[in-house]
């Protein structure tokens, strides 16, 4: 059985735990054996984003001492991914040793979709869904990772389901963290663009790897257009589809 | 120009509420971008033409104090006169002088983004010298007292009713008409007379060559080509970093240029110029000067990682693939340089206190860095501005954060790595969090987190948080 650490960003502990639960058991059905440490905390992405380096380095320090041992690491969000992968060893380029570790970590943590497809080498997970679907490309997933034709895999190999395009799918939600309570009107007008194109895709169902992206598009339908839903690739395949967004 | 990058989050809510901006962009800011995806893909190997554009600049960035001094050597040896500027002051009152001292009336131009950025036509203005912008886009901006909107499209955003109003006024246009090649038409003939008179004519430079002293412009109206060699003097100005080191670094360069602004694999004119009119020859202007504006950048380069930054050739890819502005476009960032480029320009030419907004308003999607052929990281840029201004960095003219938002950052990094604290914490923050929550979403709340909730819900902060599922999850493994 495949040992695999889980690394549940803080969006998902605190706002979307029955995401976490989804990856638990989508990893189980494939025969993975995943692990939690629960001295996990965050990955010091907010405070990176805010330019607060010296405590985003307590963060990765602390990541790093938690994780660091750990064969692979797998996570259900591609941005906080990114920011251990890339941020981790820009942050502690002065502190050799610190950077080392983190450089062999970066080597080791994968977001869900590619692990399931890159190191699992699995497309099918045995899901089933009847109607269409659409997926959002997030930034991060995308441009950060090069993360596009995993989850597309898993979808298609879902009984049942059609894929169907999304126009403009590789467009930014205008989530960007701060940004979207900072700049609340240029946000509306970008998450609106993201609905619009969702509603005119004729999908049932609006699938993403990335929880700032469901916060985000889910908090504006659940607003503006509440019969209209979207949701996290894991619950989707995990069959875990009716609690939260 | 006035400066009002402060200005930015009013000038973008402004923008938001313009149902015609809204409608063009839509409709147009799309097909920018498509037409520069077309455009690369007509190279062999995309990818690798812009790492060999990244590397070029790259290089040029490093050499650049040897490569500027080898330029103007050979600038000179072809008989141009160089003029190294400070500051905009500096540049300004150079051309101003030689106006005067040649009694020009008024002269043409080529549009020129560094001259936006110093406000050379105001000085002029001021002196008596008549400017008449030649690029029909950025003439239109000028007769509408407008800034640029885009910096390859200045007035890519206003209706051509409007053009047609502005044109019956000023220019004589006979007719009322809509029809873009008559009123391109009627600026050609306006304009001509203008060219045909015309004793200074001033234009930016696109390239200037090392290692042959040669400055390059590209373009597509042809009126760059005019103001060069109509008039008898001829001003080029250039922002220091605008060298490349050989003419087979220029080419490659013009190649991407062209693609990743336009779509296009050349425009219409280039012209490329070593020197004024030597004896024996028939065309061109008899003295040419080269100003050379530095404006803060010798002080960027002095920082290896901001240093990237003036690898920028000005093509725009960034602006045209930014969802933020094709949001609100050009005019909410308050300066000559909009999108993308100028969100990682302004902030060091202009420090970072006046520009707080410009390196913030970004969710740091990296569509700029993928389109990017020089290779600037502007996500990273963004960040590295942020950082310097948490510090409060006087080099970088920053201004410290306000003292909640660095108690914030500081209680977060205590609880980050003691996890104990962490889940206490959040078992204290709940109830606080979920006061007003109706169903198991948040619809309103007050305090520093109000934006979010304008327009979006929010999910309950969970009450089995996935830390406290894990016990249960483990067993049922």
């Amino acid at each position: 059985m495949e040992n695999v650490s889980l690394f549940i960003p803080c969006t998902i502990d605190l706002f979307l735990p029955h995401i976490g639960e989804a990856t638990v058991s989508l990893l189980r059905r494939v025969g993975a054996d995943p692990l939690y440490h629960s001295e996990q905390t965050c990955c010091g992405q907010p405070a990176m984003n805010a330019g607060y380096r010296k405590e985003a380095r307590k963060a990765a320090k602390h990541f790093i001492e938690v994780f660091g041992d750990d064969e692979k690491v797998v996570s259900p969000s591609g941005s906080c991914v990114c920011m251990v992968k890339y941020r981790y060893p820009e942050l502690l380029e002065d502190e050799p040793q610190w950077r080392k570790r983190a450089e062999e970590l970066a080597l080791r943590i994968y977001e869900l979709s590619q692990y399931l497809v890159d190191v699992l080498k699995i497309e099918d997970v045995g899901a089933s869904f009847a109607g269409k679907v659409a997926y959002h490309e997030s930034c991060h997933i995308l441009r950060g990772l090069g993360v596009s034709e995993q989850p597309k895999k898993l979808i298609k190999a879902v009984k049942g389901a059609q894929l169907i395009p999304l126009n403009a799918a590789d467009s930014c939600c205008g989530f960007g963290g701060e940004f979207a309570n900072q700049f609340p009107d240029i946000s509306e007008a970008m998450v609106k663009d993201k609905a619009e194109n969702y509603l005119t895709s004729g999908a049932d169902l609006l699938l993403l790897c990335e929880p700032g992206c469901l916060l985000n598009i889910g908090g504006y339908l659940s607003r503006n257009l509440p019969g209209k839903k979207v949701m996290h690739l894991a619950c989707f395949l995990a069959g875990n589809r009716t609690e939260g967004w | 120009m006035e400066i009002k990058t402060e200005q930015f989050t009013d000038l973008a809510k402004k923008e938001l509420e313009n149902d015609r901006l809204r409608t063009f962009l839509k409709v147009w800011f799309p097909v920018l971008s498509m037409k520069r995806d077309l455009g690369i893909a007509t190279l062999p190997d995309p990818a690798a033409a812009q790492a060999y554009g990244a590397a070029i600049r790259e290089e040029a960035m490093e050499r650049l104090p040897e490569l500027l001094e080898e330029f103007e050597k050979n600038a000179l040896a072809n008989g141009a006169k160089v003029f190294w500027a400070r500051d905009a002051k500096e540049a300004n009152d150079y051309i101003t002088n030689l106006a005067k001292e040649r009694g020009i009336k008024y002269v043409t131009k080529g549009k020129s983004m560094v001259t936006e950025e110093t406000g050379l036509n105001e000085v002029l203005s001021q002196n008596g010298v008549e400017v008449w912008e030649t690029d029909l886009g950025e003439f239109i901006a000028q007769q509408l007292h407008r800034p640029p909107f885009h910096i390859v499209g200045p007035a890519i955003n206003v209706p051509v009713e409007e053009v047609r109003d502005l044109f019956l006024e000023k220019i004589n246009l006979q007719e009322p008409t809509l029809d873009p090649v008559q009123l391109g038409y009627a600026a050609r003939i306006f304009l001509r007379d203008k060219f045909h008179h015309v004793q200074m004519g001033i234009t930016g430079i696109n390239i200037a060559v090392a290692e042959t002293g040669t400055i390059i412009n590209v373009e597509n109206e042809g009126n760059i080509r005019f103001t060069k060699a109509s008039p008898p003097t001829q001003v080029s100005v250039m922002s220091v970093e605008k060298v490349v080191a050989t003419m087979k670094d220029a080419l490659h360069m013009i190649r991407l240029l062209c693609r990743n602004c336009t779509g296009q694999k050349l425009t219409a004119y280039v012209s490329m110029d070593s020197g004024p009119k030597k004896s024996g020859e028939i065309d061109g202007p008899e003295e040419l000067f080269i100003v050379i504006v530095d404006n803060g950048r010798t002080k960027i380069y002095q920082d290896p990682i901001a240093r990237d930054v003036l690898r920028c050739i000005r093509c725009a890819a960034c602006l045209n693939s930014c969802p933020v502005y094709g949001k609100i476009g050009g005019y909410a960032y308050g300066w000559a340089y909009s999108g993308p480029m100028g969100q990682v320009l302004d902030p060091v030419l202009l420090g970072l206190e006046r520009t707080q907004d410009l390196y913030r308003a970004t969710t740091l999607c990296g569509a700029c860095k993928s389109v990017c052929p020089v290779g600037i990281d502007h996500p990273s840029m963004f960040l590295y501005y942020r950082a310097k201004d948490v510090l409060g960095e006087p080099y970088f003219m920053a201004k410290r954060r306000p003292r909640s938002e660095e108690r914030f950052f500081k209680a977060f990094a205590w609880a980050v790595s003691r996890p104990w604290l962490w889940n206490l914490a959040v078992r204290m923050i709940r109830p606080y969090i979920n006061k007003d929550a109706r169903e198991g979403v948040i619809s309103k709340m007050k305090g520093p987190f109000a934006g979010w909730f304008r327009t979006r819900d929010l999910p309950v902060m969970a009450w089995i948080t996935f830390h406290e599922r894990w016990e249960k999850m483990k067993e049922n493994a």
